[in-house]
């Protein structure tokens, strides 16, 4: 199972046999094309082509359409600062330069660039029937800082009745664009309200709860799934953004994941995150970025979780570590491998292996990630134990599981580092390639020829 | 006396501007620092008492309980509005000259960054202890912070960046400024930045929060 039906089962909290992956692609795609933000975030076949590229490269059962929280405001009339290297930025708010709140209405979905955001969703939903799309809005209360700037704050305690006139505006306009989006194929809505980082529980659950639970119920009488991501240091928050009941909760690396997943798992919401987007993801390498990205799983489990980086990539990620990390969640074994040497690194206690071998038989140890759910393993179990059976008792095998601690320390005593690999009398002798039974044969017989000397 | 400055440090604390504000909803109908600090004028303290005994206390509090987390943005606006209050009542005085600052600080977010949330909640708490500070904005070139330098020698330099694509241009400032004045002080600070950074670009100090800057000036001070 992959894409969007795998993403489903995990944001249902199913037990899913692989962990979902949904890479935060936004202006980073315009980098894999060569072109700069500016380019990149006002076209519609850059974006199509973009995405479809980051989809080549990375692999994922999800993607967003475009990472951009500046489409609504710049539709109603806030300047934007283009750059190269970012997304725009807002750099005017028309409530504090003379334009009334009552002035301002819900854009046409035909306005500046929303229209291009659905357009290129109608053409990804096309060409990638089963990929989870992710129509990606401005979060209520981040759209409202865009139209007013951080006089917001102050307003809040002083004059709080004006600021929920303000966010029942911008709730009007999140879902405007929720319904356009799922119209246009989007399966999931991901409201980003960044700056609700910034404020105390109290002042969330007064000004951005009733209107975000509003937008996900919209989205769930529309039947498609929802996500809230924040980004930045909401750990005071998790708790009042699970209440307002979106099928998902995604955070970046400011949070502690575990912390997240009990929170969240409490209140029978999914979760998604956190990948290291500056230390890990930008500036470290492919195997800082493998490591990250297990201990995710790790901590995430099968259940309820979906991995991806913490916010928007930056746009300068290299596209090898995020392809690194690709590889790791397609491939079971190779986390079972750095599992191990993540154990190896900690220090793991070496055993003693003085009584382990015989100086009659030949001792043969097969390290496994765990033979009923691997099935490279598995026949690698097998084949070991049929070349065993013409040699009797001169033989014992023995399966090491490093989903076990024993396993870990045996892996780890014995030096071995694939998996699965075959070890005879101490000699890592097969390496993650099933051998032919008669291989194994000739080993097991040139080993006992030795001991009879 | 001892009862007002009390009474004002909690204004600053919780944020009650002044009498008519309607926050804190448990400060309702209560004076704020407006009043409290012409009353206690009135009654003769010094600037310099009402600053060490009511504002600065205050405004510490803040500093230790957004760091713990407790209090976040809209609460220490309104701290540092009240502060501002009552320093209207509190300049005209100082500026008689005598009454010493502790030093002057001169902050800015770097050029390319226009964030300016944090930055200026480092402005406002370290004002609120005592400092004089020069608020040069955000998107501030190295130009900028080298002609500010040669026109309060004295300043300590703090630099503030958010993106990781503007970092570079605080190494670049950083660098700078330690080439024409090898004696300037410089601390830097930001969601992105850390200790490893600091040290790569010879920056002297890296504070996650305003209180670290502050504590950071106050040994200089000292
Ligand atoms: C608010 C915000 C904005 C607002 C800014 C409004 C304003 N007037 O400042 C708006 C919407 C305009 C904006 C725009 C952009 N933003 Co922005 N923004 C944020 C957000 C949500 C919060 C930042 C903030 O104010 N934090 C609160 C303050 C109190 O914390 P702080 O700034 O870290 O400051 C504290 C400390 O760092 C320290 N400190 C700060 N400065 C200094 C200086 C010194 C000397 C010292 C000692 C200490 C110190 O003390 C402060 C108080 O504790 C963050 C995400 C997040 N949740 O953190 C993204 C974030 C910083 N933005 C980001 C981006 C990419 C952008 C944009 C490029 C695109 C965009 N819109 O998303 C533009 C860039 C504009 C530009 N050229 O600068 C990214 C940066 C990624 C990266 N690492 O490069 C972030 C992390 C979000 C993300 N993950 O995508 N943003």
């Amino acid at each position: 199972m992959k894409g969007f039906e795998l993403i489903k089962k995990a944001m249902r909290l199913q037990e899913v046999e692989r962990i979902p992956w949904v890479p935060f692609v936004g202006s980073h795609a315009g980098e894999l094309l060569g072109l700069t933000a500016t380019e990149y975030l006002q076209s519609t076949d850059k974006i199509v082509e973009g995405v479809n590229k980051a989809i080549e490269l990375y692999n994922p059962d999800g993607i967003p359409v475009a990472f951009d929280l500046q489409i609504e405001a710049e539709a109603l009339g806030c300047q934007l600062a283009w750059a190269k290297d970012n997304p725009p930025a807002v750099i005017s708010h028309p409530l504090t330069e003379g334009i009334a709140i009552d002035d301002l209405k819900v854009p046409c979905a035909c306005k500046g660039r929303i229209s291009m955001v659905l357009e290129a969703t109608r053409r990804l939903r096309e060409q990638h029937p089963d990929l989870a799309l992710y129509g990606l809005i401005t979060g209520p209360f981040t759209l409202a800082l865009h139209l007013l700037g951080t006089d917001i704050f102050m307003q809040m305690m002083m004059e709080p009745d004006k600021v929920h006139k303000l966010m029942r505006f911008t709730t009007n306009v999140a879902k405007m664009m929720a319904s356009k989006y799922i119209e246009s194929g989007a399966d999931i809505i991901a409201v980003v309200d960044p700056m609700t980082s910034q404020i105390d529980p109290l002042s969330f659950e007064t000004f951005v709860t009733p209107c975000v639970t509003e937008i996900f119920d919209m989205v769930r009488e529309a039947e498609a799934l929802s996500s809230f991501f924040v980004c930045g240091n909401a750990k005071q928050n998790i708790e009042v953004m699970c209440q307002t009941k979106p099928d998902n909760i995604s955070i970046d690396e400011n949070i502690p994941l575990d912390y997240v997943r009990d929170v969240a798992l409490r209140h029978n919401v999914s979760f998604g995150g956190n990948i290291k987007l500056t230390v890990v993801l930008l500036m470290g390498d492919e195997e800082a970025s493998r490591r990250d990205a297990l201990e995710c799983m790790d901590i995430g489990g099968k259940k309820g979780f979906i991995l991806a980086p913490g916010c928007d990539l930056a746009m300068a990620t290299p596209k090898e570590n995020l392809m690194a990390v690709a590889e790791l969640v397609h491939d079971e074994l190779l986390q079972g491998e750095l599992r191990a040497s993540e154990a190896n690194v900690g220090n793991i206690e070496l055993m003693d292996l003085s009584n382990h071998w015989d100086n009659n038989r030949v001792v043969i140890d097969i390290i496994t990630l765990d033979s009923s759910s691997c099935a490279p393993c598995q026949y690698m179990v097998n084949a070991v134990s049929r070349a065993a059976d013409d040699f009797g008792d001169k033989v014992v095998y023995q399966e090491h599981r490093i989903k076990e601690v024993e396993g870990v320390r045996m892996m780890a005593t014995l030096g071995v580092q694939n998996l699965p690999t075959i070890v005879i009398d101490g000699n890592i002798d097969f390496v993650s390639q099933i051998p032919p039974i008669q291989d194994i044969k000739d080993r097991i017989a040139a080993c006992l020829a030795a001991k009879q000397q | 006396m001892e009862e007002l400055f009390s009474k004002l440090a909690d204004c600053i604390e919780f944020g009650k501007i002044d009498e008519v504000s309607p926050y804190p909803p448990n400060f309702k109908g209560q004076t704020g620092a407006d009043e409290i600090t012409a009353q206690v004028l009135a009654k003769g303290a010094s600037a310099q008492d009402v600053l060490n005994n009511a504002l600065i206390p205050g405004m510490e509090k803040v500093g230790v309980k957004f760091r713990e987390g407790t209090i976040f943005v809209p609460q220490v606006l309104m701290s540092a509005k009240a502060m501002k209050t009552a320093m209207v009542h509190l300049k005209p005085l100082l500026k008689q000259g005598n009454v010493k600052q502790k030093g002057t600080f001169v902050i800015g977010t770097v050029e390319g960054d226009l964030h300016d949330i944090g930055k200026n909640l480092v402005a406002m708490m370290v004002e609120g202890n005592g400092y004089e500070v020069i608020d040069m904005g955000t998107d501030v070139s190295v130009d900028a912070f080298v002609q500010q330098i040669e026109k309060t020698p004295d300043c300590v330099v703090g630099l503030s960046a958010l993106l990781t694509t503007t970092m570079v241009n605080m190494e670049k400032i950083v660098k700078n400024v330690k080439e024409k004045f090898p004696h300037q002080k410089v601390c830097i600070g930001g969601a992105p930045v850390n200790n490893e950074f600091c040290d790569k670009i010879g920056a002297d100090n890296y504070s996650a929060d305003p209180q670290g800057v502050v504590d950071f000036l106050n040994t200089l001070a000292s």
